[in-house]
Protein backbone atom coordinates (compact mmCIF):
# COMPACT_ATOMS: atom_id res chain seq x y z
CA UNK A 1 0.00 0.00 0.00
CA UNK A 2 2.90 2.57 1.03
CA UNK A 3 4.73 1.39 -2.15
CA UNK A 4 1.51 2.13 -4.41
CA UNK A 5 1.10 5.45 -2.39
CA UNK A 6 5.06 6.16 -3.54
CA UNK A 7 4.08 5.56 -7.11
CA UNK A 8 1.36 7.39 -7.03
CA UNK A 9 2.86 10.54 -6.24
CA UNK A 10 5.87 9.91 -8.42
CA UNK A 11 3.34 9.31 -11.48
CA UNK A 12 1.95 13.11 -10.54
CA UNK A 13 5.10 14.28 -9.52
CA UNK A 14 6.94 13.28 -12.31
CA UNK A 15 4.17 14.18 -15.25
CA UNK A 16 3.78 10.82 -16.78
CA UNK A 17 1.63 11.91 -19.43
CA UNK A 18 -0.98 8.99 -19.56
CA UNK A 19 -1.90 9.58 -15.73
CA UNK A 20 -2.57 13.43 -16.67
CA UNK A 21 -4.33 12.45 -19.43
CA UNK A 22 -6.69 10.17 -17.69
CA UNK A 23 -7.05 13.10 -15.10
CA UNK A 24 -7.80 15.11 -17.73
CA UNK A 25 -10.43 13.14 -19.31
CA UNK A 26 -11.60 12.59 -15.64
CA UNK A 27 -12.86 15.84 -15.09
CA UNK A 28 -13.79 16.87 -18.32
CA UNK A 29 -16.19 14.09 -17.99
CA UNK A 30 -16.86 14.45 -14.26
CA UNK A 31 -17.56 18.18 -14.32
CA UNK A 32 -18.84 18.73 -17.52
CA UNK A 33 -21.74 16.08 -16.92
CA UNK A 34 -22.18 16.40 -12.97
CA UNK A 35 -22.58 20.21 -13.74
CA UNK A 36 -24.66 20.15 -16.74
CA UNK A 37 -27.38 17.76 -14.62
CA UNK A 38 -27.32 20.02 -11.89
CA UNK A 39 -28.05 22.59 -14.21
CA UNK A 40 -30.86 20.82 -16.21
CA UNK A 41 -31.95 19.26 -12.21
CA UNK A 42 -32.51 21.95 -9.92
CA UNK A 43 -34.95 23.93 -11.88
CA UNK A 44 -37.23 20.62 -12.42
CA UNK A 45 -36.77 19.88 -8.93
CA UNK A 46 -37.77 22.94 -7.51
CA UNK A 47 -40.81 23.29 -10.32
CA UNK A 48 -41.88 19.39 -9.10
CA UNK A 49 -41.28 20.57 -5.23
CA UNK A 50 -43.00 23.57 -5.24
CA UNK A 51 -46.34 22.58 -7.69
CA UNK A 52 -49.11 21.06 -6.46
CA UNK A 53 -50.66 19.91 -9.77
CA UNK A 54 -52.75 15.94 -9.96
CA UNK A 55 -50.08 13.93 -11.31
CA UNK A 56 -46.92 15.26 -9.31
CA UNK A 57 -46.46 12.27 -6.74
CA UNK A 58 -46.26 9.97 -9.72
CA UNK A 59 -43.43 12.26 -11.46
CA UNK A 60 -42.01 11.78 -8.28
CA UNK A 61 -41.93 8.26 -8.08
CA UNK A 62 -40.95 7.76 -11.93
CA UNK A 63 -37.87 10.02 -10.82
CA UNK A 64 -36.92 7.99 -7.66
CA UNK A 65 -37.00 4.93 -9.76
CA UNK A 66 -34.72 6.27 -11.75
CA UNK A 67 -32.63 7.14 -9.06
CA UNK A 68 -31.99 3.61 -9.37
CA UNK A 69 -30.62 3.55 -12.73
CA UNK A 70 -27.96 0.53 -12.99
CA UNK A 71 -25.24 2.53 -14.85
CA UNK A 72 -24.41 -0.73 -17.20
CA UNK A 73 -28.63 -0.17 -18.05
CA UNK A 74 -27.63 3.30 -18.87
CA UNK A 75 -24.67 2.89 -21.03
CA UNK A 76 -26.57 -0.32 -23.18
CA UNK A 77 -29.40 2.21 -23.89
CA UNK A 78 -26.50 5.03 -24.74
CA UNK A 79 -25.02 2.80 -27.18
CA UNK A 80 -27.59 1.50 -28.76
CA UNK A 81 -29.07 5.40 -29.27
CA UNK A 82 -25.20 5.98 -30.44
CA UNK A 83 -24.04 2.73 -32.21
CA UNK A 84 -24.35 2.22 -35.76
CA UNK A 85 -27.69 0.82 -35.78
CA UNK A 86 -29.24 3.53 -33.27
CA UNK A 87 -31.34 6.98 -34.08
CA UNK A 88 -28.02 8.78 -33.31
CA UNK A 89 -25.66 7.50 -35.04
CA UNK A 90 -25.37 10.75 -37.22
CA UNK A 91 -24.21 12.26 -34.09
CA UNK A 92 -20.90 10.30 -33.95
CA UNK A 93 -21.07 9.85 -29.68
CA UNK A 94 -20.23 6.72 -29.41
CA UNK A 95 -16.29 6.29 -28.30
CA UNK A 96 -16.46 10.16 -27.30
CA UNK A 97 -16.13 11.91 -23.80
CA UNK A 98 -19.32 13.95 -25.33
CA UNK A 99 -21.24 10.43 -25.57
CA UNK A 100 -19.64 9.45 -21.94
CA UNK A 101 -20.82 13.16 -20.88
CA UNK A 102 -24.28 12.37 -22.53
CA UNK A 103 -24.58 8.90 -20.49
CA UNK A 104 -23.02 10.28 -17.47
CA UNK A 105 -26.11 13.59 -17.30
CA UNK A 106 -28.95 10.14 -17.90
CA UNK A 107 -27.84 9.00 -14.82
CA UNK A 108 -27.36 11.83 -12.93
CA UNK A 109 -30.49 13.81 -13.61
CA UNK A 110 -32.84 11.78 -11.70
CA UNK A 111 -30.64 12.13 -8.57
CA UNK A 112 -30.77 16.26 -9.31
CA UNK A 113 -33.91 16.39 -9.98
CA UNK A 114 -35.14 14.16 -6.46
CA UNK A 115 -32.55 15.54 -4.53
CA UNK A 116 -34.02 19.27 -5.04
CA UNK A 117 -37.43 18.33 -4.84
CA UNK A 118 -37.16 16.44 -1.87
CA UNK A 119 -35.77 19.89 -0.38
CA UNK A 120 -37.79 22.34 -1.85
CA UNK A 121 -41.25 20.09 -0.87
CA UNK A 122 -40.61 21.29 3.05
CA UNK A 123 -40.01 24.53 2.41
CA UNK A 124 -42.63 25.34 -0.81
CA UNK A 125 -45.77 25.78 1.68
CA UNK A 126 -44.92 28.58 3.31
CA UNK A 127 -42.69 30.38 0.24
CA UNK A 128 -45.83 29.64 -1.85
CA UNK A 129 -48.35 31.27 0.64
CA UNK A 130 -45.39 34.89 0.78
CA UNK A 131 -44.88 34.75 -2.94
CA UNK A 132 -49.03 34.44 -3.41
CA UNK A 133 -49.62 36.94 -1.01
CA UNK A 134 -47.17 38.95 -2.64
CA UNK A 135 -48.25 38.72 -5.96
CA UNK A 136 -45.07 37.48 -7.02
CA UNK A 137 -45.15 35.75 -10.61
CA UNK A 138 -44.13 32.44 -11.17
CA UNK A 139 -40.56 32.52 -12.88
CA UNK A 140 -39.68 34.96 -10.23
CA UNK A 141 -40.78 32.52 -7.60
CA UNK A 142 -38.98 29.82 -8.70
CA UNK A 143 -35.94 31.51 -8.94
CA UNK A 144 -36.41 32.89 -5.04
CA UNK A 145 -37.33 29.48 -4.14
CA UNK A 146 -33.88 28.01 -6.14
CA UNK A 147 -32.38 30.52 -4.17
CA UNK A 148 -33.66 29.35 -0.96
CA UNK A 149 -31.84 26.08 -1.70
CA UNK A 150 -28.27 27.53 -2.35
CA UNK A 151 -26.82 25.72 0.15
CA UNK A 152 -28.40 22.26 -0.70
CA UNK A 153 -27.30 22.81 -4.29
CA UNK A 154 -23.81 22.79 -3.75
CA UNK A 155 -24.04 19.36 -1.67
CA UNK A 156 -26.47 18.45 -4.22
CA UNK A 157 -23.28 19.13 -6.69
CA UNK A 158 -20.74 17.82 -4.55
CA UNK A 159 -22.87 14.41 -4.64
CA UNK A 160 -23.04 14.35 -8.15
CA UNK A 161 -19.50 14.64 -8.57
CA UNK A 162 -18.51 12.38 -6.34
CA UNK A 163 -21.24 9.55 -8.12
CA UNK A 164 -19.49 10.50 -12.29
CA UNK A 165 -16.05 10.35 -10.59
CA UNK A 166 -17.07 6.66 -9.10
CA UNK A 167 -18.71 5.67 -11.93
CA UNK A 168 -17.97 3.24 -14.35
CA UNK A 169 -20.24 0.85 -16.06
CA UNK A 170 -21.84 3.17 -18.46
CA UNK A 171 -18.50 5.19 -18.98
CA UNK A 172 -17.02 1.97 -20.41
CA UNK A 173 -19.56 0.89 -22.41
CA UNK A 174 -20.22 3.93 -24.05
CA UNK A 175 -16.84 5.50 -23.54
CA UNK A 176 -14.69 2.15 -24.55
CA UNK A 177 -12.18 3.32 -22.29
CA UNK A 178 -9.83 4.52 -25.17
CA UNK A 179 -6.06 5.22 -24.13
CA UNK A 180 -5.91 9.15 -24.88
CA UNK A 181 -9.08 9.64 -25.79
CA UNK A 182 -11.86 8.06 -23.98
CA UNK A 183 -9.83 6.09 -20.98
CA UNK A 184 -11.01 7.62 -17.15
CA UNK A 185 -9.82 6.82 -13.84
CA UNK A 186 -12.05 3.99 -13.07
CA UNK A 187 -11.61 2.20 -16.39
CA UNK A 188 -8.23 2.95 -16.45
CA UNK A 189 -8.40 0.95 -12.93
CA UNK A 190 -10.28 -1.94 -14.50
CA UNK A 191 -7.75 -2.22 -17.23
CA UNK A 192 -4.63 -2.49 -15.66
CA UNK A 193 -6.68 -4.87 -12.88
CA UNK A 194 -7.46 -6.75 -15.74
CA UNK A 195 -3.68 -6.79 -16.79
CA UNK A 196 -2.79 -7.60 -13.40
CA UNK A 197 -0.84 -4.32 -12.82
CA UNK A 198 -2.09 -3.99 -9.53
CA UNK A 199 0.46 -1.26 -9.00
CA UNK A 200 -0.88 1.41 -11.28
CA UNK A 201 -4.17 1.02 -10.68
CA UNK A 202 -3.79 1.46 -6.96
CA UNK A 203 -1.53 4.35 -7.59
CA UNK A 204 -4.36 5.54 -10.02
CA UNK A 205 -6.77 4.44 -7.28
CA UNK A 206 -5.24 6.62 -4.73
CA UNK A 207 -5.09 9.87 -6.97
CA UNK A 208 -8.61 9.28 -7.66
CA UNK A 209 -9.39 9.81 -3.91
CA UNK A 210 -7.18 13.08 -4.00
CA UNK A 211 -8.85 14.42 -6.40
CA UNK A 212 -12.03 13.59 -4.95
CA UNK A 213 -11.06 15.20 -1.38
CA UNK A 214 -9.70 18.10 -3.20
CA UNK A 215 -13.07 18.79 -5.32
CA UNK A 216 -15.14 17.88 -1.84
CA UNK A 217 -13.00 20.60 -0.01
CA UNK A 218 -13.53 22.75 -2.51
CA UNK A 219 -17.02 22.73 -2.63
CA UNK A 220 -17.34 22.59 1.18
CA UNK A 221 -15.24 25.94 1.63
CA UNK A 222 -17.62 27.14 -0.98
CA UNK A 223 -20.34 26.64 1.10
CA UNK A 224 -18.99 27.82 4.43
CA UNK A 225 -18.18 31.12 2.51
CA UNK A 226 -21.86 31.31 0.73
CA UNK A 227 -22.88 30.64 4.55
CA UNK A 228 -21.62 33.83 5.78
CA UNK B 1 -66.09 45.70 -1.12
CA UNK B 2 -68.69 42.68 -1.01
CA UNK B 3 -67.05 39.17 0.53
CA UNK B 4 -69.58 36.33 -1.19
CA UNK B 5 -70.13 33.68 0.97
CA UNK B 6 -66.77 31.65 0.86
CA UNK B 7 -66.77 27.87 2.46
CA UNK B 8 -63.87 25.50 2.84
CA UNK B 9 -63.91 21.88 3.52
CA UNK B 10 -60.61 20.22 4.80
CA UNK B 11 -60.90 16.24 4.94
CA UNK B 12 -64.58 16.50 4.81
CA UNK B 13 -64.71 18.94 7.78
CA UNK B 14 -66.40 22.14 7.20
CA UNK B 15 -63.79 24.70 8.40
CA UNK B 16 -65.28 27.88 7.18
CA UNK B 17 -68.56 28.78 6.52
CA UNK B 18 -68.57 32.73 6.06
CA UNK B 19 -71.60 34.82 4.80
CA UNK B 20 -71.69 37.35 2.26
CA UNK B 21 -70.64 40.46 3.86
CA UNK B 22 -70.47 43.97 2.84
CA UNK B 23 -67.51 45.84 3.78
CA UNK B 24 -67.02 49.74 3.37
CA UNK B 25 -64.03 50.62 1.24
CA UNK B 26 -61.52 52.23 3.10
CA UNK B 27 -62.60 50.82 6.22
CA UNK B 28 -60.40 48.70 8.88
CA UNK B 29 -62.10 45.83 9.97
CA UNK B 30 -60.75 43.68 12.75
CA UNK B 31 -61.11 39.66 12.32
CA UNK B 32 -61.06 38.03 15.51
CA UNK B 33 -61.20 34.62 17.41
CA UNK B 34 -59.74 31.71 18.88
CA UNK B 35 -56.91 29.57 17.30
CA UNK B 36 -58.61 27.13 14.70
CA UNK B 37 -61.35 29.36 14.63
CA UNK B 38 -61.13 30.28 10.56
CA UNK B 39 -59.45 33.59 10.57
CA UNK B 40 -56.23 33.02 8.99
CA UNK B 41 -58.42 30.14 6.17
CA UNK B 42 -60.73 33.42 5.49
CA UNK B 43 -57.78 35.88 4.90
CA UNK B 44 -55.59 33.28 2.75
CA UNK B 45 -58.75 32.91 0.13
CA UNK B 46 -59.50 36.20 -0.24
CA UNK B 47 -55.91 36.73 -0.56
CA UNK B 48 -56.22 34.02 -3.29
CA UNK B 49 -53.55 32.42 -1.59
CA UNK B 50 -55.73 29.22 -1.40
CA UNK B 51 -58.80 28.00 -3.17
CA UNK B 52 -62.32 28.28 -1.61
CA UNK B 53 -64.47 25.14 -2.18
CA UNK B 54 -65.63 24.43 -5.95
CA UNK B 55 -69.26 25.95 -5.23
CA UNK B 56 -67.87 29.40 -4.16
CA UNK B 57 -67.90 32.01 -6.61
CA UNK B 58 -64.57 32.90 -7.60
CA UNK B 59 -62.94 36.30 -5.58
CA UNK B 60 -60.55 38.29 -7.21
CA UNK B 61 -57.60 38.97 -5.82
CA UNK B 62 -55.99 41.91 -7.77
CA UNK B 63 -54.48 44.60 -5.67
CA UNK B 64 -54.94 42.42 -2.90
CA UNK B 65 -52.07 42.24 -0.38
CA UNK B 66 -51.61 39.31 1.83
CA UNK B 67 -49.09 39.27 5.16
CA UNK B 68 -48.77 35.69 6.01
CA UNK B 69 -48.76 35.00 9.83
CA UNK B 70 -45.55 32.98 9.29
CA UNK B 71 -43.38 36.20 8.12
CA UNK B 72 -40.80 34.25 5.91
CA UNK B 73 -37.79 35.94 4.60
CA UNK B 74 -36.19 35.10 1.74
CA UNK B 75 -32.32 34.72 1.64
CA UNK B 76 -31.63 37.83 0.40
CA UNK B 77 -30.74 41.11 2.31
CA UNK B 78 -33.38 42.67 4.45
CA UNK B 79 -33.35 45.72 1.86
CA UNK B 80 -33.89 42.94 -1.56
CA UNK B 81 -36.36 41.68 0.87
CA UNK B 82 -38.47 44.65 0.58
CA UNK B 83 -37.48 45.59 -3.01
CA UNK B 84 -38.94 42.21 -3.97
CA UNK B 85 -42.41 43.85 -3.32
CA UNK B 86 -41.71 47.30 -5.03
CA UNK B 87 -44.05 49.20 -6.43
CA UNK B 88 -44.45 49.02 -10.48
CA UNK B 89 -45.81 52.03 -10.19
CA UNK B 90 -42.58 53.65 -8.29
CA UNK B 91 -39.16 54.26 -10.29
CA UNK B 92 -36.60 52.83 -8.74
CA UNK B 93 -35.49 55.46 -6.20
CA UNK B 94 -38.47 56.00 -5.30
CA UNK B 95 -38.93 52.28 -4.12
CA UNK B 96 -35.55 52.69 -2.92
CA UNK B 97 -36.91 55.60 -0.65
CA UNK B 98 -39.92 53.77 0.59
CA UNK B 99 -37.48 50.60 1.43
CA UNK B 100 -35.35 53.16 3.58
CA UNK B 101 -38.24 55.03 5.00
CA UNK B 102 -40.20 51.83 6.10
CA UNK B 103 -37.24 50.34 7.80
CA UNK B 104 -36.08 53.43 9.17
CA UNK B 105 -39.49 53.67 11.12
CA UNK B 106 -39.47 49.58 11.74
CA UNK B 107 -35.57 50.36 13.19
CA UNK B 108 -34.71 48.00 10.66
CA UNK B 109 -32.17 50.49 9.43
CA UNK B 110 -29.24 48.62 10.59
CA UNK B 111 -30.15 45.48 9.43
CA UNK B 112 -30.36 46.46 5.65
CA UNK B 113 -27.44 44.53 4.65
CA UNK B 114 -27.94 41.36 6.73
CA UNK B 115 -29.57 37.60 5.44
CA UNK B 116 -32.60 38.06 6.26
CA UNK B 117 -33.19 34.63 6.91
CA UNK B 118 -30.96 34.89 9.79
CA UNK B 119 -33.23 37.56 11.70
CA UNK B 120 -34.91 36.85 15.31
CA UNK B 121 -38.78 35.77 14.99
CA UNK B 122 -39.77 39.43 15.66
CA UNK B 123 -36.94 41.49 13.28
CA UNK B 124 -38.64 39.22 10.52
CA UNK B 125 -41.82 39.85 11.24
CA UNK B 126 -41.18 43.67 10.91
CA UNK B 127 -39.32 42.81 7.78
CA UNK B 128 -42.62 41.26 6.09
CA UNK B 129 -44.87 44.17 7.45
CA UNK B 130 -42.13 46.53 5.77
CA UNK B 131 -42.45 44.51 2.83
CA UNK B 132 -46.14 44.07 2.32
CA UNK B 133 -46.35 47.95 3.07
CA UNK B 134 -44.00 48.35 0.33
CA UNK B 135 -46.91 48.79 -2.42
CA UNK B 136 -50.18 50.20 -2.61
CA UNK B 137 -52.95 47.99 -2.39
CA UNK B 138 -57.26 48.58 -2.98
CA UNK B 139 -57.16 45.27 -0.06
CA UNK B 140 -54.72 44.73 2.72
CA UNK B 141 -54.92 41.64 4.97
CA UNK B 142 -52.58 41.69 7.56
CA UNK B 143 -52.31 38.26 9.52
CA UNK B 144 -51.30 38.54 12.72
CA UNK B 145 -49.06 41.76 12.25
CA UNK B 146 -47.42 42.15 15.54
CA UNK B 147 -47.45 38.73 16.86
CA UNK B 148 -44.10 38.03 17.80
CA UNK B 149 -43.07 41.92 18.17
CA UNK B 150 -41.27 43.20 21.20
CA UNK B 151 -44.24 45.39 22.98
CA UNK B 152 -42.24 48.91 22.65
CA UNK B 153 -42.25 48.66 18.63
CA UNK B 154 -46.01 47.11 18.46
CA UNK B 155 -47.50 51.00 19.05
CA UNK B 156 -44.58 51.70 15.68
CA UNK B 157 -46.16 49.32 13.89
CA UNK B 158 -49.69 49.77 14.23
CA UNK B 159 -49.32 53.87 13.96
CA UNK B 160 -47.62 52.55 10.35
CA UNK B 161 -50.60 50.35 9.58
CA UNK B 162 -52.60 53.31 10.11
CA UNK B 163 -50.87 55.89 8.17
CA UNK B 164 -50.10 53.48 5.24
CA UNK B 165 -54.41 53.17 5.45
CA UNK B 166 -54.65 57.14 5.01
CA UNK B 167 -52.26 57.19 2.65
CA UNK B 168 -53.82 54.84 0.19
CA UNK B 169 -57.13 54.74 1.33
CA UNK B 170 -57.15 50.84 1.21
CA UNK B 171 -59.02 48.43 3.08
CA UNK B 172 -57.51 46.73 5.53
CA UNK B 173 -58.38 43.26 7.16
CA UNK B 174 -56.10 42.89 10.09
CA UNK B 175 -56.59 39.51 11.82
CA UNK B 176 -55.67 38.90 15.06
CA UNK B 177 -56.13 37.01 18.04
CA UNK B 178 -55.68 40.12 20.38
CA UNK B 179 -59.36 42.09 21.07
CA UNK B 180 -57.21 45.34 22.87
CA UNK B 181 -55.52 45.54 19.38
CA UNK B 182 -58.76 44.50 17.47
CA UNK B 183 -60.39 47.45 19.66
CA UNK B 184 -57.88 50.33 19.41
CA UNK B 185 -57.32 49.84 15.36
CA UNK B 186 -60.46 48.81 14.02
CA UNK B 187 -63.88 50.33 13.61
CA UNK B 188 -65.82 46.82 13.25
CA UNK B 189 -65.13 43.84 14.72
CA UNK B 190 -66.01 40.56 13.13
CA UNK B 191 -65.68 37.66 15.48
CA UNK B 192 -65.19 34.14 14.30
CA UNK B 193 -66.08 30.78 16.17
CA UNK B 194 -66.22 27.36 14.36
CA UNK B 195 -65.36 28.89 10.77
CA UNK B 196 -68.68 31.32 11.18
CA UNK B 197 -69.47 34.89 12.46
CA UNK B 198 -70.00 34.63 15.92
CA UNK B 199 -74.08 36.03 17.19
Amino acid sequence: MGQAFQEAISLIVSGDHIVWQIISVTLEMTLLSSFLALLIGVPIGTWLGSATFKGRKALVIIDRAFMGLPPVVCGLFCYLLFSGVGPLRGLHLLYTVAGMVIAQIMLLLPMAVGMTESHVFALAPVIRETTKGLKIGKTRSLFLTINEGRYHIISTYLFLLGRAMAEVGAVSIVGGAIMFKTNVMTTAIMNYTSMGDFKSALALGIILLILSFALNIIGALLQGGKDK
Amino acid sequence: MIIPRIKKTYQDQLVLDFPEMEIPDGSLIAIVGPNGSGKSTLGKILAAVIKADDDCPKISSERVGYMSQQAFAFRLSVKNNLLQNKDTALSKEENEERAEELMKTLRLSELAGKNAAKLSGGQKQRMSLARILMKDYKVLILDEPTASMDSEIIPVAEALILNYQKRTNCTILLITHSLEQAGRLSEKIIQLQNGKPAV
